[in-house]
């Protein structure tokens, strides 16, 4: 299938069963403890009518499948530099995409599509919904030829020799592969906060689940807590916690492997393949110009093991994603060196950059935080334990905190930096996870600046840059400087009228 | 040409470079006091209906009447002259290159927009507005829900000569071979 999609054409037919599944799939994930539930009380004649139920959905799922795979027909405008998909079942829509504004192209294989040997494919774009296109079956040829049309539409005349060529690139050695070894050092490094919400919300799934089962077996709740609360002596919370606190690593190591699985990165001519997974292998193609946000980061372990996680962020507008939406416009890196973070970093800016004058918060940026953080909450405490007995023996821990805050909020005050030079604005900032954000000044929407009453005698003022992938702030900056620093950052933004993606 | 040299070469410019800070803002109209004091007085006018009926019929708030009715004229005392304070604050700017607009309540934040960053412009006229001729301008970038700005108050016929003004520009950032 060697076309160059200029005339409508339908997905590959097995996308039927993909469709399906996938339908399938979300009606069970809704209804799976109903079903559980229904299950165990039900007797046994009934069981029949359970299998038809199932037998019922599948049909349901294939038949719409059908009917979503007869109508969802994809072109590619070569005049208009678009991307035509047709899709819908009742009502018909049509969803334009001008080329130029597509930000990655992803082709993604689940096991399902791994089993039938088919692809996917997704067209992020940077449309003010957020709309995205998703192909669910393409064979593995059309795939990588669309995403080239795709991606490279400067040059409609000279496509064809051009795209074997491309292709021969992708055969090539990537240049930064992630080996085994360094992803279990990423996963026993980074990432703690993401696997603990995932804990976290499974087990809030699970307890508010199980409680409704409950209701509906109507088991004695009090017979469970009262076994419960008898397994909570002192030395088994600590067992429980350190349980706990394996649980996470494992969680975490296995997240980073399912991830990042053989990530490699393959330089194309204008743009950047990203591969990396488990079981579901996906591959990314982005475009470095269309990079926003460039940030790596690096904690004390990582540092003392050499390695550091680099982020690429792009443009993502705001309310109308949906949450693991945006998350998808930030492509991680983890575990480069800092040669290969060098190497990427000049890909995407051009350069490596170079810090350049630094500017550094005044002593007041640690007012508020200990104030609101430390002070209000310990006196708060203070208050209770004197006037309750039960707490008083605590008393102790107020200390604690009060010191481990005092130094973590020096720490992040040590750390609030904001390095300027003539192409680059550097941003450093983090407490455990120390984090370096780069921006371009052509990359900058607008700019706030903003100084509270107080501070005007002492010239201390903040500073927000809004960017299309997120805002960079400096706070309780020398107002004077950084109101030359704007002024500036807007001669750079207007004089060139540079396009910033 | 290392980087350094470079940029202290740009350092002297930036003395000379247009300063933000000093451009004389124009206030909003006038009037444009009278419609917050519109919008002040409904919101207090439900606020006092709600509190009224609580009074009324619980038992429990009115106990606590004092407490609540003083309170209550504090609020309204206290965000009139908020509102009054940041008010005089408002004020914007239309550069040939950019847009700025001051506001803020508490802290005093300037937002400036590169118009070759302006991804579209909204005129807006709302029922008060329109029945003392204001509108209200708002300018979109792609920097999201924050970077954006909204100016209320501005004379209708001027804020349809900015958004006009502000279109042509836009159409001349986009065709620029006309820009000559």
């Amino acid at each position: 299938m060697d076309n160059d999609f200029s005339k409508p054409q339908r997905e590959s037919a097995f996308g039927i069963v993909v469709m399906g599944a996938h339908t399938a799939l979300q009606i069970a994930k809704g209804t799976f403890f109903i079903f559980i539930a229904a299950f165990i009380q039900m007797p046994i004649t009934t069981f029949t009518y359970l299998l038809l139920g199932i037998a019922a959905i599948l049909l349901i799922s294939i038949f719409f499948s059908y009917l979503w795979y007869l109508n969802f027909t994809f072109f590619l405008n070569k005049e208009k530099q678009e991307f035509v998909v047709n899709k819908g079942i009742l009502n018909k829509d049509q969803l334009i995409i001008q080329l130029d504004k597509i930000q990655q192209v992803n082709i993604n294989q689940n096991i399902l599509q791994k089993i039938i040997g088919v692809y996917g494919l997704k067209i992020d774009t940077a449309g003010a919904h957020g709309e995205e296109v998703s192909i669910r079956a393409i064979d593995e040829t059309s795939a990588y030829n669309l995403k080239e049309h795709l991606l490279h539409r400067t040059n409609a005349a000279v496509v064809t020799p051009e795209i074997k060529h491309q292709n021969h690139l992708t055969e090539e050695a990537p240049f930064l592969k992630i080996s085994t070894w360094t992803l279990f050092k990423v996963g026993l490094t980074s990432n703690y906060g993401q696997s603990l919400g995932l804990l976290i919300a499974f087990f809030y799934t699970v307890i508010y689940e199980g409680r409704q089962l409950l209701d509906a077996f109507k088991i004695n709740k009090d017979e469970i807590q009262s076994t419960v609360a008898g397994m909570l002596t002192i030395i088994s919370v600590f067992i429980l916690i350190a349980c706990l606190l394996l649980v996470l690593l494992v969680i975490n190591l296995v997240r980073t492997f399912y991830k990042y699985y053989e990530l490699e990165i393959t330089r194309h001519k204008n743009t950047l393949l990203l591969s990396s997974g488990l079981i579901a292998k996906k591959n990314t193609l982005i475009s470095p110009n269309k990079v926003q946000i460039t940030k790596y980061s690096q904690n004390y372990f990582q540092k003392k093991m050499n390695m550091l996680n680099l982020s690429l962020k792009q443009a993502h507008f705001g309310q109308s994603k949906k949450g693991h939406e945006m998350q998808g416009n930030t492509l991680e890196i983890p575990g480069c060196n800092p040669t290969e973070r060098d190497e990427l970093l000049k890909m995407i800016l051009g350069e490596a950059p170079l810090f350049g004058k630094t500017f550094i918060p005044d002593w007041r940026f640690l007012n508020l935080p200990i104030f609101f953080k430390l002070i209000l909450p310990v006196a708060i405490f203070l208050i209770v334990a004197f006037n309750v007995a039960e707490v008083k023996p605590y008393m102790g821990i107020a200390i604690g905190y009060f010191l481990i805050g005092i130094l973590m909020i020096y720490i992040s005050y040590r750390r609030h930096r904001i390095s300027v030079n003539q192409d680059f604005i550097i941003k450093k900032s983090g407490i455990w996870d120390i984090s370096n954000e780069i921006v371009m000044p052509n990359k900058i929407q607008a700019i706030t600046t903003f100084q509270y009453p107080w501070h005007k005698g002492v010239d201390v003022g903040h500073l927000s840059l809004h960017t299309a992938a997120g805002q960079i702030h400096f706070k309780y900056g020398n107002y004077t400087e950084i109101k030359k620093l704007v002024n500036y950052w807007l001669y750079q933004i207007e004089q060139k009228n540079e396009d910033w993606m | 040409m290392s980087a350094d040299s470079l940029f202290t070469n740009e350092t002297i410019d930036l003395d000379r470079l247009p300063k933000y800070e000093e451009i004389l803002l124009k206030q909003p109209h006038p009037d444009y006091w009278k419609i917050i004091c519109i919008n002040l007085t409904i919101f207090f006018g439900i606020l006092a209906i709600i509190t009224g009926t609580l009074l009324l019929l619980a038992d429990d708030v009115k106990r606590q009447a004092i407490w609540i009715i003083s309170s209550y004229f504090v609020l309204l005392a206290a965000s009139f002259l908020l509102f009054r304070l940041s008010f005089k604050k408002r004020g914007y700017a239309l550069r040939k290159h950019d847009m700025l607009y001051k506001s803020g309540i508490i802290a005093e934040s300037t937002t400036i927009v590169p118009l070759n960053r302006i991804q579209h412009i909204e005129l807006n006229e709302g029922l008060f507005s329109r029945m003392y001729n204001l509108g209200s301008l708002q300018l979109f970038t792609a920097g999201g829900q924050t970077g954006h700005i909204r100016i209320g108050g501005i004379a209708i016929d001027e804020a349809k000569s900015i958004r006009d003004l502000l279109l042509k520009k836009l159409d001349m950032l986009e065709n620029p071979e006309t820009e000559a």
